[in-house]
């Protein structure tokens, strides 16, 4: 046998295998849902960024158990972005280069803002952990949805609560000075208005200001019967009850999602007591979870408390599950485009209970979240209102 | 005009300037003795939050015994710092040095976070929480009593400054370092006491705002105002941080209450820009000529 044909010999089954190997491989890629992701596992976010990391991957070890969505199993990629909305972007081109993604999960408003043409390009579908209200807006962020209420709805569902509970009621608004506190604040006094509650004062903060004691003055000036302060994760919320309750003002404090985790209520100490907000998704510890199946695995894989930022990965994974599957079950590739379609046509959408209520997107958000006061010697949130759908 | 309101306003202002101007003497110390402009001051004083966290709450030591214990730390920190990143760049380009302070910050943001996690957190009740009034007028007892801490602290620095032999050796090394040298004063060692006795007031500044704002891995962005505090008292006047301190905090609140926060802010750095213009070394600071 000549030395080109031994050659041939050695390297036609060689060849063959690399190619069946690389065949079978094409198929699993195809077969399989990448969820990428940027996430701020470090700076001043990550205290929820580690959460939404964890969930997520708990998703997915759940969902790929239960034989992954229509068949196809999950895989999940995320890299730190330390909260940088520029890192955020080039953890965004690394892993959507090198991956066929088709859903994303975004750490912050400005780098959700500002990827929207790329997602559009890259046809991808993505949410995150925000819920600006400029996001919710199907017509200039087709690729996004939200997990829950945008901050001006959660204020909306602090003011029906409220108008039901105390009406003509005397508000002020209490938010930072930066573009998240802003967010829900023109058109909540608007609201308000329309609800017959009085818009007693309206502070703002500066960022990472220090010491709010004047700030506090002006409150007790006002006298208003609730505050609602949005912008924060904890301080100052807390500055600002005990001076109300050093000054005998009888205002109840209210604050919206980020604020509402019931570790940075537990950091409040005995100051929380009474502290009112909404929340779109049940607590770790909610006494009905019988209605809620996704609850009751999140606690069968653990044992003791997770956070409600660790729910959101959840609630980010089950969403993207349901979108997956009404647009494969329509018999439509999966690509942005086509779950857009499915986030419109989606009715009864059900979060294995996640959401207390079954319900439809409004453009990009879930217009639901109930609310709940902290009882501090229970170290718990608990529930004072109904799920709250705003229409 | 309300005039009682426009004095509690004041009374929280000066309440506030009080902790500019502690973490203010605590830059100008460093900068006074090596010439360094220590952008780290603010992830300084959030270790000294931390750390009286670690003591405080993690290890549950009494409290008076977690404070001293945080402002030995901060302490040894300054101290390690000169030491290891600060010293080796003794006579390099002060814009090196410069940077390296920037790099410290993000060093001890990471660690805190490493070891504290970055979840936003309280400390341990330090002030007391009864209602302080000045006639009619209230101030929050938190920033009262940090204030007059703070007033005490800066009190007794000034006096060491002036009485002890480290001060008079502080002070002259930062007056003519060549002098001092020839007087045989150990001015390597002054170099590593100036850095330990600011992070001895920043662990101290940190321990008083974390008690009224809480702590958090970003809590050192209140450097940044620290930084236009000093620029506008005088990058290397004692007195002019005190009185840039309470004359920034001051305008801050009353901006903040009657103007709106978003304005408070637009303020502070449009005293720095005039002064910058009118006086570039500060209201109380050294005129230095530069002759090429």
């Amino acid at each position: 046998m000549s030395i080109r044909k031994q050659l041939a010999v050695m390297i036609w089954p060689v060849a063959a295998a690399a190619m069946m190997v690389a065949g079978s491989a094409g198929a699993q890629d195809k077969e399989e849902i990448v969820i990428g992701a940027s996430v701020p596992m470090t700076g001043p976010f990550a205290f929820a960024g580690i959460q939404f990391n964890r969930g997520i991957n708990d998703y997915v070890e759940w969902v790929n158990s239960q034989g992954g969505i229509r068949g196809r199993q999950v895989r999940y990629i995320g890299e730190d972005t330390g909260y940088d909305a520029d890192q955020s972007v080039a953890v965004f081109r690394r892993i959507t280069s090198s991956e066929d993604v088709t859903f994303y999960f975004g750490d912050s408003t400005a780098f959700q803002q500002s990827i929207e043409p790329e997602l559009e390009r890259r046809d991808i579908l993505m949410t995150g952990a925000s819920f600006a209200s400029e996001i919710n807006n199907p017509e200039e962020y087709p690729m996004q949805f939200l997990l829950g209420p945008d901050y001006g709805e959660q204020v909306g569902i602090l003011l029906e609560y409220i108008a039901d509970e105390n009406p003509g009621a005397s508000v002020a608004f209490i938010h930072s000075d930066t573009e998240f506190g802003r967010d829900p604040i023109e058109g909540g006094k608007k609201m308000a208005e329309d609800l017959g509650l009085e818009v007693a004062t309206t502070i703002v903060t500066p960022p990472g200001s220090a010491d709010v004691s004047a700030a506090a003055l002006e409150l007790r000036r006002a006298r208003p019967d609730y505050a609602i302060m949005h912008g924060y994760v904890l301080s100052p919320i807390p500055a600002f009850i005990e001076q109300a309750r050093q000054m005998r003002l009888d205002t109840r404090f209210m604050g919206t999602i980020y604020t509402m985790e019931q570790g940075i209520i537990d950091q409040m100490g005995e100051t929380a007591e009474g502290f009112l907000g909404v929340m779109p998704y049940r607590y770790y510890y909610d006494e009905n979870a019988d209605e809620a199946p996704l609850l009751q695995t999140i606690r069968e894989m653990h044992d003791e408390y997770q956070a409600t930022t660790y729910t959101q990965g959840w609630v980010a994974g089950i969403l993207m599950q349901r979108i997956a599957e009404h647009t494969l079950d329509a018999g439509r590739e999966l690509n942005g485009t086509n779950m857009r379609k499915s986030i419109e046509e989606m009715e009864n959408i059900d979060t294995g209970g996640l959401i207390g209520k079954k319900f439809s997107f409004s453009g990009n958000s879930i217009p639901v979240g109930r609310i709940y006061r902290a009882d501090v010697s229970e170290g718990r949130m608990v529930p004072v209102s109904d799920w709250i759908e705003l229409d | 005009m309300d005039w009682l309101f426009l004095f509690e306003v004041s009374l929280a202002g000066l309440g506030r300037g009080g902790l500019y101007a502690l973490t203010g003497v605590a830059f100008v110390l460093i900068y006074k003795a090596t010439r360094v402009i220590n952008l780290a001051i603010g992830e300084m004083l959030m270790v000294g939050a931390y750390l009286f966290i670690g003591f405080g709450a993690g290890m549950a030591l009494p409290l008076w015994l977690a404070v001293i214990l945080a402002l030995l730390g901060g302490a040894l920190l300054g101290f390690v710092l000169e030491r290891t990143a600060i010293r080796p760049l003794l006579g390099e380009n002060p814009i090196s040095v410069f940077m390296v302070t920037i790099g410290l910050s993000s060093v001890l943001v990471g660690l805190v976070e490493i070891i504290w996690t970055a979840n936003p957190r309280s400390l341990p009740d330090l002030l007391p929480r009864d209602p302080i009034f000045i006639g009619d007028a209230f101030v929050a007892p938190k920033t009262f009593w940090s204030f007059v801490i703070a007033a005490g602290v800066i009190a007794v620095f000034l006096l060491l400054f002036r009485f002890w032999r480290g001060g008079v050796a502080l002070r002259a090394t930062a007056s003519d370092q060549g002098a001092a040298y020839a007087m045989g004063i150990n001015v390597p060692a002054v170099y590593s006491l100036a850095w330990a006795l600011a992070g001895l007031l920043a662990a101290g500044a940190g321990i008083l705002l974390g008690a009224i704002s809480g702590a958090s891995s970003s809590m050192g962005v209140f450097g940044l105002t620290v930084l236009v505090v000093v620029i506008v008292g005088g990058l290397d006047s004692v007195l002019g941080a005190l009185l840039a301190g309470v004359l920034i905090g001051w305008v801050e609140s009353v901006a903040g209450v009657y103007l709106g926060g978003e304005y408070e802010q637009l303020f502070t750095f449009s005293i720095l820009l005039v002064v910058l213009l009118v006086r570039p070394w500060g209201l109380f600071g050294t005129r230095e000529i530069e002759r090429l």
